[in-house]
């Protein structure tokens, strides 16, 4: 098993899998991860704890008992409406089409409403960029809606002491600094929509004294230009993933965070899934220092050092383009590229090279190939590009030296956060001391509202009105899809009133927007006869064709100094590398629970950012981590001059030399859940000619320095197939391990538990593919034929039940998996399923109902990934079904594995027994459904009562799903709240049930269709043609459970680089 | 002696048999059976029609036909009306398509005990006293029912009759004794009491008595059945539902396309009471509440501007003013008497207290009932799948609340409530294209193998139904 090529067909978890690390063994083989369950239950159960002590608590919990029996029932109350409004009707759910934006991030939505709180959110079909995807961040936005950080009032400060002021004394109050003020500069992210920057417009003619600042929080400040400079047209280019053949991505990790995610994952997964008659697929190379979860992705990774990136460019350029170029660029990386070039070649017009590099030359070099290869006007355009990163932060630099030469009186900054989020963040926190009036809009406070002395609170965008233009012939809109919660009001409102416009109605800016709708969107030929149909049609649809813009010109560049440009390979034997979260962002969602708990996909660490080091092979006997670095231990680095303290975690599939850390965390004004969760690098982001530069060549890492507290990587908790040795050297499951020490030894012949290759995920090359699928087949035969000696009588149940009404399952399609956690969130969100915090993490104790696994296989020191979405399997010869004693686990006609929390009594037995690791225990009272306090779990620093007891907060839960208390088992349930709620509308149709009646929270949210949910019995129905592809097998088929849930084989396209 | 005795017992145990082998005809089985069996369909009181026909006078309206053919009706109307059984046909004719279910289980006798209790309750002298008092019947019907002192005497007797036997075996076993020569001390009444033997038997009668009271209690806890709390407004179901017999689903209008049935907002009330602004019982007490709940003028027909803003004073001046003139007018007087102004005073209090609570300080807003039907939270039941859907009448689970002045819990609404009627109710599956995905079961019922689908059968009673 130790070897650095992996046989084909082997996977693995991560390190102290092929290491068999002796401590994470035993903790497979226990179920729990063999933490001491009572470490939480100190009050209760302490270590000297006796017979009388028992005596106690039974005494306290007898007389308790009596107690709570001899209250009076408490009297409830149901307090109608007064004027119930005609849209809502108690206890259905609406829907309203809105746009989730934050800075450049874009997601089309539909916002599920009950009883007037928006409780999740839906991506919404009618968009031809997403196609109903979500995101992880768009599925999280719902929950920052109702945190406890947010402004609730105006807020001024006066004599020293910041209070509260009424909306007419801040007006009052910064008119009067505006018109007195000689230079006023406006700091935002990128601003998406059309109307709000007309409002500036109008704000600026009323103080033409005033300047507009746009920067990113992760920059692509360098591609503008670079496309400036090449086609006279300062946008992104619209990127087309779906045409093109081969993608070579330098460094941009567009599934996940790069500029318009959904879109592209959304897009590039049509030429990923594969049609077993007629195998093809595109083929994808990741040219990166870090594995990004599109690195993950890839079929190829080409690993270079940060630095190199710039070499890397230009030695494919000269390869493509002719030329030369590409000084310091290691061996294998040049080798690997020539044959990328040739094979970009092959492609040409049907091949796409993109780079996240922000230097401009880099990205002058990656517009040549493109347009040397012919992709302008296929995989490539201008007629759709890109608003969606706008920012250029070397106008911040430029502020920067205006307020330190004292020419800018105020600053008004709109949504973003420059005192944490820019490299040069120390340098603007000094120099917004020397501003005079400093004005925050924003809806929450950060680093930069700190700084000023008024706060205008603006509303979050599920509350507000606006639209968005997140490239060109798209339009979607923004309504409010609940009452203001609190004394906010909407940033545009706020400029507008500045700016003494005319206010007009109860809600002046949406006037405003409808104004601007009617006099451009309307007017430029929409079909409708009048503005009020338009209108409505647009507010009902979320999305509307227009705002297209004017085309590039042809190419015309001078390329021939970009070479001299690029970035210079630093020789250094450690580098940094700096990537945007897939959860957080650079720092903008630190707010969010769910996000802070999301898992990264790749390195499934949650709270907090964790340096990524390299493995290494030692060529005999281990994989050891840079410095001899083992996952948690903590370890002192220095960059750039600043020295912190960081958990560790080994990472496959670095380049050599290169250690990785995420932006985002070290928040210092993030609320509880963010503030001081992980350590702040955006100051040590090194900065070229003003651009940020997200790598640092200066590092050293010592070796560890201790252990972290709460180690919260979730990637070694739950499970399955892990394989160990046995005293006489055999192979055996490692979670069967008490198997092997019976009578009977290990491996009864015939015997499913003590099989030691199991089928969970079965990697193959394109090229491969029939073979592996006959392999595949064989091996289905044999479980047959091994699961045929039972007493379970499965035919009959499924003439007697199964075969009629529904049965349900899933399939899901493990090549446009792309691992972004968007179900996750989506499932918490739909599922009530609570946040646990990092300490209840690091003890196995995450509530999430849908994991996503990931799998290695391949090349140790360079693996491909594989993701799986684990969730209950639903087994019709369920394991966990047998072993509760109190029944409180059944199954029902539709072949749903059910779980009636109120008959749980928690002895978890079925946790136990369950082969994937798919049932949950609240171990504490997460969601205060409890009726005894003392099993909430403890409050963290800065909150009263813990998250999820809020009343505030709690209006996020979804009214259908119960609400568990301490000491029951959760797990999914196939969202059998969705499942009846879709019967329920047929049956009052009187019609049959369609696909689209049942759709579950993750099929729902996931941007690429991974995800098909339907009733089995339904022949006709989408799932019953995926159910029919050979591709197919089931997780564990061999245990004879009779899983609900089809899996697809992992197809990856690689070709040998390094031959 | 001991034949004289032997035959003491079984004439008296023969003489006792009657009361325990006989299944006479009784009204107090009958309202079982009824309660079980009619009570879904047929109203209680026998006089007012439900789903099905009010039951009163039954006898008479099927006098003219053999006592049998009723017996068959009931167990079986559809087979009747398919032999063309005139009066079958008759009933048939009106009351098509609703179908009464067949109860082919029912004896001769038990229809007779439904009988008697038809009657019973249909000249009410099977209701309270008190409820027979209004109404003035003096019954000449006999009373069927056994008092229960009947049955405490009986256990008195039987338990005289076991220390009686006791005794003579211990006697008996004295003269044995006394026969072979021995001599057993005889034990009095107080030592066979206070033996071992007895003792244990009743401290073990004692636990498994209170063991079964304590399950009962704790499975009883926190159902509510029968709770009819006051409410702020004494709004009377029999007079709107009763009386002047409004759909209920046009106030409840969530029962037919949502979860809940809905309490109608106080701007469902005003669709009506803008033009009935005194009620027909209290006046001007409780519909002012409503009023002043919205912020509707009665004196001037207005909505009022700026509602939630006013003062309490404001308030009072506007809604006292209201009550005064109301009482002038009804009074014919010129102007308010002291009378009037206590009258008015008490009103507006009343509706003060009413209207607000310690967490409500305002008048104005919403009116907040106590509610009457709780569900626990990991309970999920939807109004719409029954009402829409099952096609049951309202009444079946909330009683004739047409008759209610003060709202009461019909149902206990415990799960084996629900679950029961899963398992009697048969499911609309004829007529629902929804349901033609149960292949299986349409076959069964063509070919006769099934003659209904129950919810039950289509996984009616399965946890997540209801739990998730």
């Amino acid at each position: 098993m130790h070897k650095t090529k992996m046989d084909n067909k082997a996977v693995w978890i991560g390190e102290k899998d092929l290491n068999r690390d002796p401590e994470f063994l035993e903790s497979v083989d226990k179920e729990f991860g063999g933490t001491d369950i009572l470490e939480n239950g100190e009050a209760l159960v302490e270590k000297d704890s006796n017979r009388r002590d028992f005596l106690k608590f039974l005494g306290f919990g007898l007389g308790a008992a009596t107690v709570a029996a001899g209250c009076d029932i408490p009297v409830k109350r149901a307090i109608p409406y007064v004027i119930k409004p005609d849209s809502i009707v108690p206890g259905v759910a609406t829907y309203y089409a809105t746009s989730y934006v934050e800075g450049g991030d874009y997601c089309p939505i539909l916002v599920k409403c009950r009883e007037g709180r928006p409780i999740k959110i839906e991506g919404n079909d009618l968009s031809t960029m997403t196609k109903g995807g979500t995101s992880a961040r768009a599925q999280a936005a719902v929950l920052s809606l109702y945190d406890t950080n947010r402004y609730k009032k105006p807020m001024m400060t006066a004599d020293g002491g910041t209070t509260e002021a009424s909306w007419g004394d801040i007006d009052a109050t910064v008119m009067a600094k505006l018109a007195a003020s000689n230079n006023i500069r406006i700091v935002t992210n990128t601003i998406l929509s059309p109307t709000s920057k007309k409002v500036l417009g109008d704000f600026m003619a009323k103080y033409p004294q005033s300047k507009v600042v746009t920067y990113d929080p992760v920059s692509s400040a360098a591609i503008l230009e670079a496309n400036e400079m090449s086609f006279g047209d300062r946008v992104i280019p619209g990127y087309h993933f779906d045409k093109a053949k081969v993608i070579v991505s330098f460094n941009a990790d567009f599934l996940g965070t790069w500029i318009s995610p959904i879109e592209y994952a959304s897009d590039y997964i049509k030429g990923r899934k594969i049609n077993p008659k007629n195998p093809k697929m595109s083929r994808h190379v990741q040219v990166e220092s870090h594995m990004s979860m599109t690195g993950s992705n890839a079929d190829d990774r080409i690993l270079i050092k940060p630095s190199e990136l710039g070499a890397a460019i230009a030695f494919l350029h000269g390869k493509v383009a002719g030329g030369s170029g590409g000084n310091g660029l290691n061996d294998r990386a040049k080798r690997a590229l020539t044959k990328i070039a040739a094979e970009l070649k092959g492609a040409r017009g049907n091949s796409l090279v993109v780079s996240a590099s922000n230097n401009v030359q880099e990205q002058l070099l990656i517009n040549d190939i493109n347009n040397v290869l012919g992709n302008y006007g296929n995989t490539l355009s201008f007629s759709d590009a890109s608003y969606q990163r706008q920012g250029d932060e070397r106008k911040l630099v430029k502020l920067v030296s205006e307020i330190e030469g004292g020419r800018v009186d105020t600053v008004i900054v709109w949504g973003a956060n420059p005192a944490y989020d820019y490299a040069g963040a120390a340098a603007f926190k000094a120099a917004m001391a020397k501003v005079n009036t400093k004005i925050a809009l924003s809806y929450q406070p950060n680093e930069t509202t700190a700084l000023c002395n008024i706060v205008a609170p603006t509303h979050h965008v599920l509350e507000s009105w606006g639209d968005a233009q997140p490239k060109r012939g798209v339009v979607s809109l923004i309504q409010p899809t609940i009452s203001p919660l609190f004394d906010t009001r909407q940033a545009e409102e706020s400029l507008m009133a500045w700016a003494g416009m005319p206010m007009s109605g109860d809600q002046p800016y949406l006037s405003y927007l409808k104004s601007n709708w009617q006099s451009t969107m309307y007017a430029g030929g929409s079909g409708f006869a009048t503005f009020v149909g338009f209108w409505d049609n647009a507010l009902h649809d979320g999305v509307v064709k227009g705002g297209g813009g004017s085309q590039a010109s042809g190419f015309n560049a001078d390329i021939s100094l970009a070479k001299g440009g690029v970035s210079k390979p630093s020789g250094s034997d450690l580098e940094i590398v700096f990537f945007e979260p897939v959860s957080i962002g650079n720092g903008v969602f630190s707010t969010n629970p769910w996000l802070q708990e999301m898992p990264d996909p790749v390195a499934r660490t949650s709270w907090g950012n964790y340096l990524a080091v390299p493995i290494n092979y030692d060529g005999g006997i281990k994989f050891l981590g840079l410095n001899g670095l083992r996952d948690g231990d903590l370890a002192e680095i220095n960059v750039g001059g600043k020295t912190m303290v960081l958990p560790v975690i080994q990472q496959f599939g670095m380049a050599p030399g290169t250690v990785g850390l995420a932006l985002g965390y070290g928040r210092a004004d993030a609320g509880a859940c963010g503030t001081g969760v992980g350590k702040d690098v955006n100051d040590v982001v090194t900065v070229n000619g003003g651009l940020s530069q997200y790598y640092n060549p200066s590092v050293s890492v010592s070796n560890g320095v201790g252990k972290e507290e709460h180690f919260s990587c979730v990637q070694y908790h739950h499970t399955i197939g892990v394989q160990a040795e046995n005293n006489d050297g055999e192979t055996i499951n490692a979670d069967e391990a008490t198997l092997g020490q019976t009578a009977y030894g290990v491996g009864i012949p015939g015997y499913q538990g003590s099989l030691t290759k199991r089928s969970i995920i079965y990697p193959t090359d394109i090229k491969e593919l029939k073979d592996s699928m006959a392999r595949m087949h064989k091996d289905q035969k044999n479980f047959d034929h091994l699961n045929e000696a039972t007493l379970y009588p499965y035919d009959e149940y499924v003439a007697e039940k199964y075969s009629q009404g529904h049965h349900w399952g899933m399939h899901v399609d493990l090549n446009a998996c792309i691992g972004c956690n968007a179900c996750t969130v989506s499932c918490m969100a739909e599922n009530n399923v609570p946040v646990v915090g990092k300490k209840e993490v690091s003890r196995h104790h995450e509530m999430t109902w849908l994991r996503i696994d990931r799998y290695y296989f391949g090349d140790a020191e360079n693996p491909n990934t594989v993701y799986q979405p684990m969730m209950c399997q639903h087994c019709d010869n369920a394991p966990c079904e047998n072993v509760c004693p109190v029944n409180a686990t059944n199954h029902s006609s539709e072949g749903l594995n059910q779980m009636a929390y109120n008959r749980c009594v928690g002895t978890r037995y079925c946790a136990n027994n369950c082969p994937y690791k798919v049932r949950r225990f609240n171990w504490l009272d997460f969601t205060t459904a409890d009726i005894f306090p003392a099993n909430q779990p403890a409050v963290s620093k800065g909150e009263a009562v813990p998250f999820g007891a809020d009343n505030l907060t709690r209006m996020v839960l979804n009214p259908d799903v119960t609400v568990r208390s301490r000491g029951v088992i959760e797990k999914c349930s196939f969202c059998v709240q969705r499942l009846q709620e879709g019967k329920l509308t047929a049956k009052k149709e009187g019609r049959r049930l369609q696909d689209s009646d049942v759709r579950t929270a993750c099929q729902t949210a996931c941007p690429t269709g991974a995800i098909t949910f339907g009733d089995t019995n339904n022949k006709q129905g989408e799932l019953s043609k995926k159910l029919r592809s050979p591709l197919n097998y089931v997780a564990l088929d061999e245990v004879n459970v009779r899983s609900s849930v089809t899996y697809t084989m992992k197809v990856v396209n690689k070709e040998p680089l390094d031959a | 002696m001991v034949n004289h005795l032997t035959k003491l017992t079984l004439i008296i145990l023969l003489g006792l048999a009657p009361i325990f082998l006989s299944a006479q005809p009784t009204a107090d089985a009958g309202k079982g059976l009824f309660k079980n069996n009619c009570a879904q369909c047929h109203a209680k009181n026998m006089k007012s029609v439900a789903t099905g026909p009010a039951l009163g006078g039954v006898e008479e309206r099927w006098a003219d036909y053999p006592r049998q053919d009723l017996y068959d009706w009931i167990r079986n109307s559809q087979a009747m009306i398919k032999k063309g059984h005139p009066k079958a046909v008759e009933l048939w004719g009106t009351w098509k398509p609703t179908v009464m279910q067949a109860f082919p289980n029912l004896t001769d006798e038990d229809i007779e005990s439904v009988l008697l209790y038809v009657n019973g309750m249909y000249d009410g002298s099977l209701l309270p006293k008190s409820a027979v008092a209004a109404g003035g019947v003096t019954g000449g019907a006999t009373k069927a029912e056994t008092p229960s002192w009947y049955y405490y005497a009986l256990f008195a007797f039987l338990g005289f009759l076991a220390l009686l036997l006791a005794r003579i075996i211990s006697n008996l076993n004295v003269l044995a004794a006394a026969k072979d020569g021995t001599t057993v001390a005889q034990r009095t009444l107080w030592q066979t009491l206070t033996s071992k033997g007895v003792i244990g038997f009743a401290l073990f009668a004692a636990i498994i008595l209170g063991g079964y009271t304590t399950v009962n209690n704790a499975i009883s806890l926190g159902r509510q059945q029968g709770y009819a709390p006051d409410q702020p407004i004494a709004f009377s179901h029999a007079t709107h539902a009763g009386t002047h017999k409004i759909d209920c689903q046009y106030c409840h209008d969530g029962a037919r396309r949502s979860k809940h049935g809905v309490i109608p907002a106080a701007n469902t009330c005003m669709n009506c009471h803008r033009a009935i602004k005194v009620g027909s019982k209290h006046g001007t007490a409780e519909l002012t509440k409503i009023y002043a709940s919205i912020g509707y003028n009665p004196s001037d027909n207005t909505y009022i501007k700026d509602y939630d803003k006013l003062s309490q004073e404001e308030l009072k001046a506007i809604y006292t003013k209201w009550m005064a003139d109301s009482y002038i007018t009804e009074e014919g007087i010129e102007a308010i008497d002291k009378a009037g102004e206590a009258l008015v005073e008490t009103q507006w209090n009343n509706l003060v207290s009413s209207l607000t609570n310690d967490q409500k300080k305002k008048i104005q807003g919403p009116i907040e009932w106590e509610r009457i039907h709780n569900l626990p939270d990991h309970v999920y039941f939807n109004h719409s799948q029954h009402v829409a859907v099952g096609k049951l009448e309202c009444q079946n689970c909330h009683g004739a609340v047409e008759e209610m002045d003060v709202l009461a819990q019909h149902a206990p609404l415990s799960m084996g409530w629900c679950i029961n009627c899963h398992r009697e109710t048969e499911v609309q599956f004829g007529d629902n294209e929804y349901y033609k995905s149960y292949e299986k079961y349409h076959d069964d019922l063509a070919s006769g193998d099934k003659d209904k689908v129950t919810v039950e059968d289509i996984g009616g009673l399965e946890c997540q139904k209801c739990h998730y």
